[in-house]
């Protein structure tokens, strides 16, 4: 299994350079069903027709064999049905997208953009059957957050496929800190869509001291000043790893017995807690309602909009870095075209237009000089203030010294689940 | 026609087939395999198995039993205050609501326009710490700085109590527009205080809304989750939040299910103690 | 014709007996006291509808910035996908608000006026899915239609509701149809009348308000589910299942501007039904009642 991997890295690698042109030649003739054998980039497809295909071979994987091969490096069909969250690309005042006609007009491709995703769980429940009956989800790319990538690897409900071959630009233009994430080794599945910090905030008009450190939000003698002003986050996931951080604990290397001395700091501070928050932790932020909380990065950039005083913390003891991801559901249609999305968004240009809209940490640092452009070009202050904001704000662009400070979720596998959400649930539950 | 007139008997039988299969083929259905998921043992990755696994349930209400009792506290709560408050309410549209009796019941169901999260962001607002309400009445001396209505157990009632009145309003008020005010009158002609009129001919006349009404407000408000979640805190989780956290975060299907079939068996439980207080009342007749 | 227009006189026409002051702020009490209740109602409308004017800043609608009618220049073409989602909202409110009252109205009539086998059973039947907890029904559902191979769209989030709006037809309806005086039907069929007639102008006007409550409180709750939707819709989506993801980045004003234009309209509705009446009154008058 091991092998395997790095024989495809290897053979990546080895054939790097001039990678556009071939593949460009390479679509065009496995499309038109040619034989292709003369070609080292079929490899994967060879592969894949001797049954060694490199597939979804991480961890405890218990993908079904019969579809464990790599999707991409064929014809698009001209078609992408793409899931996606509310609000999470750019839209002009007419509600249309200026990336997806960008995309259409570039590729040829057609695009059924659904905002569909409202929760990864709840979305997860609704394509799992589907994926259960080894059926088509009636998606080809959906954003998916990275500890659902992790879980559904597991499962075996992800297509794979060659970032460096069919995702280019990824590999070119991604900041270093998503290549290779640990819960998608080699990005075999997955690029990031947009990430984000799962941190602290705190409102200063509230708030005394100067807020720098998880012990400000877990000591009890602390948070007793601030009782019933303090917020929480609901996702166990969230909120378990930002414990362990408080911890000194790294979470990827996080056991079930680290999991229970979270859920004992979390009873402890259970009492000054006002409530375990989702998306609604902004309003109680922005109203006064809540003085020290949980929180995520994109909404404080938001909210500064409405009271600049609010303030981000990444503690001294670290934060967790989310990320969205662009996957293929296994089974989907239209591979091909959905692996022509993942790159066509990975181009600088592209990524600035959306992170102008989003906000969210662009997974492309190039991005930040084109958006600095794009404010100078501006026709009015206006804009140019506002795209200053953009380019200039951590929360967007964060340093290599923030990021350096950040982990991600643990991947947990099926049994670790389980114990996490029973211990998170007697923490938020009782 | 003529051949129906024959089979009268045959009448009720064709009014309920529809409704009687949706209901067989859309709820009873879907409800059996909830029950033979709840006696199901395993996990999504490696699938479940039909082990009958009937202990499930007694482990169940041990676990969530604070749940469950409060739940059906703030069901009975809210309840009585949908009664309190709507009853009153839909008397004056029925008998008082002359030519405005629809406008004032298209408004109480106004908010269901809205949608929830609308609805409680705007609440939100309204009852905030140091909102324009609060803030305010902090600023006079009234209220101790510390004090908050959100994040409450008073907060969660009220919201369920504001989200289920219409459900208590509508069948109140079609109970009570049905009785003819001449009924009320002659009480009244017969020398009966207002007071007696109302005990001995109107109340005894709506007890079949009042029945229904106190049943579409009590089950919603015990299985409710949304307002807990999103009005309350960790003093205030309902049992349909365990069971939407066991369904949504942890997929532990059995134990989700095997939750709500004891949530439905209390439920109906209740309602039959409640029908036999109210002697003499069946069903909703 | 309908009822409401010949009791409303009735309601109208003050008590015999003598009005002294206190019974004369005795009257008042009931219709101040709705008034508050219906304040109390409609006060996150009030709310609701003041930001939709917002002037917003960042993505989020909490803190007010100033005022703007830019929100509703752009509120049908800022985004797109909503505008679908409510076109969807009131298609399946609709639908499954006639289709749940019909065969709900008939269950009704045979549950009060037929004597038949399986009573007992029948009404467990009806009850059970209001008794039973949201999120069950539709992870439920979701099972079977999975499993029956069905793909989720619009007909199956109609489906659903038509079966949970079913038993709140069934129960609102019946309070009324139950205590339905008879003798009136039978006096009618007496005086010649067949028996279509008889329901067309006898039965019909006499139950039609506790159809409209009930097809009133289907619509209700058929426009704001989101549980049993949720499971249910595939790749639809409706207005609440949009506002819920949108309100992960920030719920837009437009929604707030499209909630205000709906409370809007049913407002012209009642005012328009209201007029209607009065003039059918008015032509009807004086003491032209047909009974």
């Amino acid at each position: 299994m091991h092998d395997e991997s790095s024989i495809e890295r290897a053979i990546a690698r080895a054939l790097r350079p001039g990678r556009r042109l071939s593949r460009r030649r390479f679509l065009r003739d496995s499309g038109r069903g040619a034989i292709v054998a003369g070609s080292a980039l079929s490899l994967p497809a060879i592969l894949a027709a001797c049954g060694i295909g490199p597939a979804g071979s991480t961890a405890g994987s218990a993908a079904p064999s019969a579809s464990n091969k790599v999707v991409g490096g064929g014809e698009p069909a001209g078609t992408l049905n793409f899931a996606n969250w509310p609000l999470y690309i750019d839209q002009d005042d007419n509600g249309k997208s200026e990336t997806l006609r960008m995309f259409t007009e570039a590729t040829g491709i057609e695009v059924n953009y659904d905002e569909k995703i409202e929760d990864n769980q709840s979305f997860f429940g609704i394509i799992q059957p589907a994926l259960a009956a080894g059926e088509d989800t009636g998606y080809d790319l959906m954003v998916i957050t990275d500890w659902l990538v992790g879980n559904m690897l597991r499962l075996g409900f992800l297509e794979e496929f060659d970032v460096a071959t069919s995702v280019p630009n990824f590999v070119a233009n991604a900041a270093p800190k998503y290549h290779d994430p640990v819960y998608d080794p080699d990005n075999r599945h997955s690029v990031p869509w947009q990430s984000g910090l799962t941190a602290m905030a705190y409102n200063p008009a509230l708030v005394s001291e100067e807020i720098t450190s998880l012990k400000q939000l877990f000591d009890p003698a602390f948070i007793e000043k601030y009782s019933g002003k303090i917020g929480m986050f609901t996702e166990m996931r969230d909120t378990m790893n930002l414990t362990l951080l408080y911890l000194g604990v790294d979470p990827a290397k996080a056991t079930v017995a680290d999991a229970e001395r979270a859920r004992d700091v979390l009873m402890a501070q259970a009492p000054y807690v006002r409530g375990y928050y989702g998306n609604d932790f902004a309003q109680g932020l922005a109203d006064g309602s809540l003085a020290i909380t949980m929180a995520w990065s994109g909404d404080i950039f938001q909210l500064q909009f409405d009271n600049p005083d609010l303030k981000l913390v990444v503690p001294e003891e670290g934060a967790i870095l989310w990320v969205d991801n662009m996957t293929i559901p296994k089974g989907a249609q239209h591979p091909n075209d959905a692996l022509a999305m993942m790159d066509f968004v990975y181009q600088p240009e592209i990524a600035a237009q959306i992170t102008e809209y989003v906000n969210y940490i662009c997974p492309v640092p190039a991005a930040q000089e084109v958006i600095r452009q794009h404010a100078e070009e501006a026709d009015n202050q206006d804009d140019a203030d506002y795209l200053n904001a953009v380019a200039d704000s951590e929360l967007v662009f964060p340093s290599e010294d923030m990021l350096s400070r950040t982990y991600s979720y643990k991947v947990l596998d099926e049994d670790e689940e389980r114990q996490w959400n029973e211990l998170f649930g007697e923490v938020v539950q009782g | 026609m003529g051949w129906l007139r024959r089979h009268r008997s045959i009448i009720p039988y064709l009014f309920l087939l529809p409704g009687g299969l949706w209901l067989i083929v859309f709820f009873v259905l879907p409800l059996l395999t909830t029950l033979s998921v709840s006696l199901q043992e395993g996990s999504l990755g490696s699938g479940y198995r039909l082990t009958f696994n009937f202990a499930i349930f007694p482990e169940s209400i041990m676990r969530w039993n604070e749940q469950f009792v409060r739940s059906l506290q703030y069901g009975l709560i809210v309840t009585i205050l949908t009664m309190l408050i709507g009853y009153p309410m839909a008397y004056t549209i029925a008998f008082r609501g002359g030519r405005y009796k629809s406008a004032l019941l298209l408004l109480v169901i106004m908010p269901f326009f809205t949608s929830f999260i609308i609805r409680t962001i705007s609440w939100k607002f309204i009852l905030a710490d140091e909102g324009f309400v609060l803030g305010t009445l902090k600023d006079w001396g009234v209220l101790d700085p510390s004090f908050r209505l959100l994040a409450t157990p008073m907060a969660v009632i009220s919201g369920i109590t504001y989200n289920f009145l219409p459900f208590v309003v509508l069948p109140l008020y079609v109970a009570l527009e049905r009785i003819d005010p001449k009924l009320i009158e002659a009480a009244n002609d017969l020398y009966a205080t207002r007071r007696q009129a109302f005990l001995k001919v109107t109340l005894p006349l709506s007890m079949p809304g009042v029945f229904a009404a106190s049943l579409l407000s009590f089950i919603p408000a015990v299985g409710d989750y949304l307002n807990a979640e999103l009005l309350g805190s960790r003093q205030t989780t309902m049992i349909g939040n365990v069971i939407q956290r066991l369904f949504l975060v942890n997929n532990d299907y059995p134990q989700a299910s095997a939750l709500s079939l004891v949530l439905m068996v209390g439920i109906l439980v209740s309602i039959f103690i409640y029908m036999r207080v109210l002697r003499g009342q069946e069903l909703g007749t | 014709m309908t009822s409401a227009a010949t009791t409303a006189p009735r309601s109208d026409a003050p008590p015999v007996r003598r009005a002294s002051l206190a019974t004369t702020l005795g009257r008042l009490i009931l219709p101040v006291y709705t008034g508050l209740v219906v304040l109390y109602m409609l006060l996150p409308i009030l709310v609701m509808a003041a930001f939709g004017f917002n002037d917003t800043e960042g993505r989020f609608n909490f803190v007010w910035h100033g005022f703007t009618l830019e929100n509703w220049l752009n509120v049908f073409s800022r985004y797109p996908a909503l505008n679908e989602a409510l076109i969807n909202s009131l298609i399946v409110a609709t639908v499954s608000t006639v289709l749940a009252t019909t065969l709900g109205v008939l269950m009704g009539l045979a549950l009060t006026r037929y004597e038949f086998r399986g009573r007992g059973p029948l009404n467990l039947l009806i009850f059970l899915p209001i008794a039973t907890p949201e999120i069950v029904l539709g992870a439920s559902l979701l099972a079977l239609f999975v499993s029956a191979e069905i793909s989720r769209n619009l007909t199956t989030i109609i489906i659903a509701h038509i079966m949970f709006n079913l038993s709140y037809v069934v129960v609102t309806v019946r309070a009324r149809f139950a205590a339905f005086d008879r003798s009136l039907e039978e006096a009618a069929m007496d005086l010649g009348a067949d028996e279509w007639t008889t329901f067309r102008k006898v039965t019909f006007p006499l139950i039609f308000p506790g159809i409209m409550a009930a097809a009133l409180l289907a619509f209700a709750l058929s426009i704001d589910d989101f549980v049993i939707t949720q499971f249910t819709s595939g790749q639809t989506s409706t207005f609440p299942l949009w506002v819920y993801g949108a309100s992960r980045i920030g719920v837009p004003p437009q929604v707030n501007v499209m909630g205000t234009i709906i409370f809007l309209i049913a407002l012209v509705g009642m005012g328009l039904w209201v007029l209607v009446q009065r003039r059918d009154r008015l032509r009807s008058a004086p003491g032209a009642t047909d009974r």
